[in-house]
């Protein structure tokens, strides 16, 4: 089959299936940062079994492949009697695994922050919680925006793991098996999800150099 | 004020500090008194900044005691965090918070600490710009500003926290030339109005100037404790001698 052919009778498929992995990325991306901060918050903490926790969580979420935690979830925890859905199980995994990314990140950006700054904030009696919310993060962030940026895109090539499993609606990796298996899509079939990968990761990277423009931090 | 209350604002009793093998506070006692501006003289390595940070608790103590108006310092937590904010310290490397701007370095403690409404804390933090002469940089980030407008915005920043005392470490020393008077001036001006400090420096015109007192210390040892004017005249120990001849050999 040729491009044309495959657009004309797959395209509103791709299009759903670009869809599902927009969505995906986004459910994985918030919950990725969202723990990843409180993960960071927990590494840096007075707390010294926080501190232990936040880095074996980090160890291990950023040296499992997700193919492996994926049928870690799927096909090991039924054995403990625990049955996740499909989808439940795929935003899991591409939430755990750039989570632990997320706070390394963090973890970077901290370090542009000067130790007298922290003092600052100590010798004006800021809580360790002010500090974190009004100083450490807000800068942490803002100094992470491109590595984040690329993070945001290996979370979208994480979410093709759903294809690994039977999940509905496809997402654009799924599809191609999908054409492949009942029509003969070939390399072509493969190549439309691939442009349609791209094309989201361009403009993924075009915003974050827009967003870190905005907001780095004068030093 | 009543400057002959018995308790003083700062007292440390025989405070011993360690680094490893290094004794760089040995059997310190000292009191401040209030309203009254202790000057801290020495050479480089003579523990005067571990000094200044133990008072806060930016460095803990292996031994003695250290009181603020009679209360010992917390050791650590919510009540260590609310004495830190009875002290100002300013720092040598001014330290003020990147990412926001002039006015919000200084709404930021009286907001999240003293629980101030926004309002009020923005038009308090306002008059203190004024006073240290950098109002119209108040929408700017720190790094737009010179390092002497730096200084000056962070001891405003210290004083909208209504301070019992203020340490200065250096306040002066990451300074250039031409922008060391207008920091000491508004340090010069706090003493006037009687704010209670303790100030290391090595500016000794300005320290005969202000203090009330001048502290040598030498070796992690107070060697002498003095007026300014005899101190700078005629020392009694022949370390502090040496050191200010050393001064004016440079
Ligand atoms: N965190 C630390 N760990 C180990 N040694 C330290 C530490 N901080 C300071 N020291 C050492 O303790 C001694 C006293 O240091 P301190 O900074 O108090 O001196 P200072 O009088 O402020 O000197 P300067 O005039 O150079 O600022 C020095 O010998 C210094 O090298
Ligand atoms: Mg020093």
């Amino acid at each position: 089959m040729g491009f044309t052919d495959l657009l004309s009778k797959y395209g509103a498929q791709y299009f759903q299936a670009l869809l599902t992995t927009w969505r995906l990325t986004a459910i994985s991306f918030a919950g990725a940062f969202i723990i990843g901060i409180l993960i960071t918050v927990a590494r840096v903490s007075p707390i010294r079994p926080l501190r232990i926790f936040g880095d074996i969580y980090v160890q291990i979420f950023r040296n499992i492949p997700g193919a492996a935690l994926l049928i870690l979830l799927v096909y090991a925890l039924p054995y403990l009697q625990i049955v996740f859905p499909y989808d439940v199980c795929v935003t899991v995994a591409t939430i755990l695994i750039p989570s632990a990314f997320c706070s390394e990140h963090l973890m970077s950006g901290m370090n542009t922050i000067s130790p007298g700054q922290i003092e600052a904030a100590r010798s004006l009696g800021l809580t360790f919680l002010q500090m974190i919310r009004r100083i450490i993060i807000p800068q942490a962030l803002r100094s992470s925006v491109l590595p984040m940026t690329n993070l945001l895109v290996a979370t979208m090539l994480t979410t093709s793991l759903a294809s690994q499993v039977p999940m509905r609606p496809r997402d654009l990796t799924g599809i191609v098996s999908y054409i492949n298996t009942h029509d003969t899509g070939g390399v072509t079939a493969f190549v439309i999800s691939a442009v349609l990968y791209c094309l989201t990761a361009f403009a993924i990277g075009k915003a974050g150099s827009l967003v870190d423009r905005k907001v780095r931090i004068l030093r | 004020m009543d400057n002959h209350s018995p308790v003083p604002m700062i007292e440390l009793r025989h405070v011993e500090k360690y680094y490893g093998d290094l004794h760089v506070l040995q059997d310190i006692s000292l009191s401040v008194r209030r309203g009254e501006v202790v000057v801290i003289i020495g050479p480089s390595g003579s523990g005067k900044s571990t000094l200044c940070r133990s008072i806060n608790r930016l460095e803990t103590i292996d031994s003695g005691e250290i009181l603020l108006e009679g209360n010992p310092i917390p050791q650590e937590g919510k009540k260590l965090a609310e004495l830190r904010a009875q002290i100002g310290m300013v720092f040598q490397s001014f330290n003020l918070f990147a990412h926001m701007s002039v006015l919000d370095n200084i709404t930021l403690a009286p907001v999240e600490v003293l629980k101030k409404g926004r309002k009020e804390a923005r038009e308090e933090a306002l008059q203190l710009l004024e006073r240290v002469g950098v109002r119209d940089q108040a929408d700017k980030v720190p790094a737009q500003l010179s390092g002497g407008q730096q200084q000056r915005a962070a001891i405003a920043r210290s004083l909208a926290m209504h301070p019992k005392v203020m340490l200065f470490d250096e306040p002066t020393s990451a300074l250039d030339p031409e922008m060391i008077q207008e920091v000491l001036n508004v340090i010069a001006e706090l003493a006037k109005e009687g704010m209670t400090m303790l100030i290391v420096t090595h500016e000794m015109n300005f320290a005969r100037r202000v203090a009330d007192r001048v502290i040598f210390m030498d070796g992690g040892q107070i060697v002498e404790e003095n007026t300014p004017d005899c101190f700078f005249s005629d020392p009694a120990s022949q370390r502090a001698r040496d050191f200010l001849h050393s001064l004016h050999a440079e």
